[in-house]
């Protein structure tokens, strides 16, 4: 059974002065940081044979997300679907056109390999989020959901397909059994 | 036949001073993403549109696949005992230093709201920082902590050892709500 979003314990969306407002937004940044931190520590448990710790850092992992979603919800950062996909596409179109091209720039003029390997690949993988963006929200804004197709995620650079699996990802050739599909 | 290539994420390296900097910014707009994401995602399941619901989860994982490469390369992936640690220390500054100083100045302006999420993310804060402590203490020792579930309220993110209790200490949300893992 899920929480229902009128459920007056959640935080609820409120009118804030600039300084509440960046803090929140601060706050928020850290909360979607440390949730990311936990999930990787997770697998690097998992993989020191610490299956328990694992379990705890995706626990906490989980509650980190709980805060981070109350603070953008007070913020007014949750919209219908059609403006969160606006929001979305934003979002990506600011990374491939501003913020990783000029990254990557500097990780090669500094000459870290590792670096521009790992803007690379999350400027690729946003260039696909971008245009399933850009349907989905034409589709929400005609009162329709998308078509009911597996959506499939590379675990080493990203990469996202909509329906069959390609059998090596176009952009990093890691194999087709390093996909996770979302069914 | 051939054997398909497996990859591996990008690895550590020494970074110049710039190209850290803007990493560790990659690495929070990839990390507030994929949150974001998941967030949309709840609500575009609450409006009947589970497709878009998938969407954005699978995106929000994408996302969380680049947070973690950026992660990796800044060096920021230790062994169990040092991520232990560092989560510890995250933990203690949001406790000691962030919220308190938030919470002053969301009740400064009257911002109602803002201090119930700030005061159910400080007060779970406290709960992850006990369990790191203790977690640490045994994994110096090589061992893995005791196999438990662990619950965590949905609303507040509460977090306990072994069972839900019957309602959250924290917002009262019920235990029949709370996740098990």
């Amino acid at each position: 059974m899920g929480i229902d979003p009128a459920d007056k314990k959640l935080p609820q969306p409120e009118d804030l002065d600039p300084m509440t407002d960046e803090v929140l937004h601060r706050a928020f940044a850290g909360e979607s940081q440390a949730a990311e931190k936990y999930l990787v520590f997770a697998e690097q448990a998992e993989e020191e044979g610490f299956p328990n710790i694992g379990r705890l850092f995706r626990a906490i992992s989980f509650a980190e997300t709980r805060h981070a979603r109350n603070h953008l919800r007070v913020m007014r950062g949750i919209d219908s679907t059609a403006g969160n996909l606006l929001v979305a596409f934003e979002g990506e179109s600011f990374e491939i056109d501003e913020m990783y091209p000029a990254y990557r720039q500097i990780a090669r003029t500094q000459k870290n390999h590792q670096a521009v390997r790992s803007t690379s690949y999350a400027m690729k993988a946003e260039v696909d989020h971008k245009s399933m963006y850009a349907d989905a929200r034409e589709r929400a804004l005609a009162g329709r959901d998308i078509d009911d197709l597996p959506v499939s995620v590379c675990l080493i650079c990203g990469h996202t397909v909509i329906g069959d699996v390609p059998d090596k990802c176009p952009v990093c050739a890691a194999a087709k059994e390093q996909y996770r599909t979302f069914t | 036949m051939p054997q398909p290539f497996m990859n591996t994420p990008p690895k550590p390296e020494k970074l110049g001073a710039m190209t850290a900097g803007f990493l560790q910014e990659a690495f929070a707009g990839e990390s507030q993403a994929s949150q974001k994401y998941l967030a949309f995602a709840a609500r575009a399941a609450d409006e009947g549109l589970p497709n878009v619901a998938r969407l954005f989860e699978a995106v929000a994982y994408a996302e969380s696949t680049h947070a973690r490469n950026h992660l990796s390369v800044l060096g920021g992936i230790g062994d169990s005992s040092e991520n232990l640690k560092a989560a510890f220390g995250g933990e203690t500054f949001e406790i000691d230093q962030m919220y308190p100083a938030y919470d002053a100045v969301a009740e400064l302006q009257g911002a109602k709201e803002a201090r119930t999420s700030i005061r159910y993310a400080k007060s779970a804060e406290q709960d992850h920082q006990a369990l790191y402590e203790a977690t640490r203490t045994t994994v110096q020792t090589g061992e893995d902590m005791v196999a438990e579930t662990i619950n965590v309220c949905p609303i507040c993110g509460h977090t306990v050892i072994g069972d839900a209790p019957g309602e959250c200490p924290v917002c009262g949300t019920a235990g029949q709500f709370f996740r098990a893992f």
